[in-house]
């Protein structure tokens, strides 16, 4: 016997029916690996975090960036980050700054040349991570200092994110077509759908047939 | 947006006196101070637990509750329809990834919230346990049941905890055109042939009990409750969200000429609550359980997918790869 549902489609999967034994757990691991996304919203604006995917590498990741942070509002860029690339601090109260309430060694500065690091600030709880720009460094730990240097004055922040550039997969500025169809999709706005005209004509008629 | 702000099983609370006082002191007064919780802080266990169980069984409502909409995309009336519901079923399943990663800060992994899923150990909005007969079912669903889903997550995006904040956020924002879809194909109907009209009148009639009890039984304030309401896990009570949902939508549908299949319910313009025949909750608990014309169904279709798709992860599969949750 297999089960009945009004959908044919469903029929057609020959599922079958009553009690079924429960599923195996699976392994802690059967999936994928975590990838952190940013977004630009527009150009010359920062990139500010989206949220995460699950993803077998770096180009599935990106794909999967694209359809669920860009698929639906204004983008200009985006950038993918496997999880474990990104050092994190740990969070201050909303009125403190980060830089002031975590101490890290000063590494001592041996190895050249300097790579590039991408800083991530969070505003306040419960916001979302910004980029706030670019320091040039040898560890995490030296770019965290040269972060408080650069930026702790200006940004106070709540939490920081540090991450290596050569980690962070960016969009290509050719492919930036791929957000051009978006204002074509207007049926998914609300603006789209004008029912109190509808309403009201259908009111009146309604009213007129009373009337009568 | 589906469900979300309510679980469906009673809080079970043990332990709470053996948290550290110091630490939850700190911990209660960032919530009173209106701040966020963010993953990495120190957070009673009960919190935790609690906000596992509400962010996954709201992510299990959205991929379940995408089965009974989802199944009317080829039937759609129309290109224009078609169209608008893809896009709504899309992102019904998509906020089910961004609640899945929410629930996953908190320790949980979206393979475990899965395979509970599919086990029956984790529950789903009991809605999607019922069956969509006709076209008309669907936009009741898109309309009424969304809407719905909006009230408990206006609520909730008010929360105390940082990663369900933004994702509720995002879906909020997304959501905005599934009522206006949802309600633009109810008024179509409902103002259109004495055929349309029927239709869509007996689909008002088969859902609206399911709307009734889609907040949740009546909550009694309990101790649990109060706590929870303190820490913003709960932001508003059952009756609180039916209440409001009256107010906004018993209007609107009766102005479509529509009658609500419920000659009990009213306004008491003294208390200004709403009067009703209270639903029937023994049916709730008995669908919720399993015993419904749909359980088998909605999981089936998911553990299908579940295996079916197994050599695909496989195939996949970074052998040096580990788990590393979602950062926020």
């Amino acid at each position: 016997m297999s089960l009945k549902s009004l959908d044919p489609r469903i029929n057609r999967l020959n599922l079958p029916d009553g009690e079924q034994p429960p599923m195996e757990p699976k392994a802690a691991f059967d999936q994928f690996e975590t990838y952190e996304v940013f977004a630009q919203k527009r150009d010359n604006t920062p990139f500010t975090y989206a949220g995460p995917v699950h993803a077998p590498n770096a180009d599935v990741a990106f794909l999967f960036a694209k359809e669920q942070y860009s698929r639906r509002s204004a983008c200009s860029g985006l950038w993918v980050v496997q999880t474990r690339h990104i050092m994190v601090s740990p969070y201050a109260n909303d009125d403190e700054c980060i830089y002031d309430t975590f101490k890290v060694e000063i590494p001592e500065h041996t190895a050249w040349p300097l790579e590039s690091y991408e800083v991530f600030h969070l505003k306040k709880r419960g916001k979302a991570h910004t980029h706030i720009g670019r320091v040039g460094a040898t560890s995490y730990q030296e770019a965290y200092h040269k972060a408080k240097q650069a930026f702790a004055a200006q940004h106070p922040a709540v939490n920081m994110w540090v991450v290596k550039s050569k980690n962070v997969l960016q969009s290509a500025e050719e492919d930036r077509d791929m957000w051009l169809t978006l204002p074509e999709k207007k049926y998914r706005e609300p603006a789209a759908y004008k029912v109190l005209d509808r309403i009201k004509s259908f009111k009146e008629k309604q009213q007129k047939a009373l009337n009568k | 947006m589906y469900g979300g702000g309510n679980t469906f099983e009673a809080i079970k609370a043990e332990g709470l006196e053996e948290e550290d006082a110091r630490k939850m002191a700190e911990f209660e007064g960032r919530i009173a101070q209106g701040e966020k919780i963010e993953p990495d802080d120190w957070m009673p266990r009960l919190y935790r637990q609690q906000l596992i169980r509400m962010i996954e069984q709201h992510a299990h409502s959205e991929i379940i509750g995408a089965l009974p909409e989802g199944t009317w995309i080829t039937r759609a009336p129309g290109f224009r329809r078609k169209l608008a519901l893809m896009a709504k079923v899309q992102d019904e399943v998509g906020h089910a990834q961004l609640l899945y990663s929410a629930a996953e800060t908190l320790g949980k992994s979206r393979e475990e919230m899965l395979t509970d899923l599919i086990n029956g150990k984790s529950k789903y909005s009991n809605v999607f346990n019922y069956p969509t007969y006709t076209w008309a079912d669907s936009c009741i669903i898109s309309w009424l049941i969304d809407a719905g889903a909006i009230v408990n997550q206006m609520a909730n995006s008010k929360g105390s905890y940082g990663p369900y904040c933004r994702a509720l956020e995002r879906i909020c924002a997304e959501e905005a055109f599934h009522l206006k879809y949802g309600h633009d194909s109810v008024v179509y109907m409902a103002t259109g042939s004495s055929i349309q009209r029927q239709m869509v009148q007996e689909a008002l009639n088969r859902w609206w009990s399911q709307i009734m009890t889609f907040f949740g039984p009546s909550d009694k304030l309990s101790v649990h409750t109060e706590t929870l309401m303190r820490w913003k896990v709960k932001m508003a009570s059952n009756d609180e969200c039916r209440q409001q949902y009256l107010d906004m939508y018993v209007p609107k549908i009766l102005e479509l000429g529509l009658t609500i299949p419920d000659p009990l319910l009213k306004k008491n313009e003294d208390t200004g609550q709403w009067e009703y025949t209270e639903p029937d909750w023994d049916e709730f608990r008995r669908v919720i359980n399993g015993d419904g014309p749909c359980n088998a169904e909605r999981l089936g279709v998911r553990r299908m997918a579940e295996e079916r798709g197994a050599w695909v992860r496989l195939a996949l599969k970074n052998p040096t790869a580990k788990y590393v949750r979602p950062l926020a």
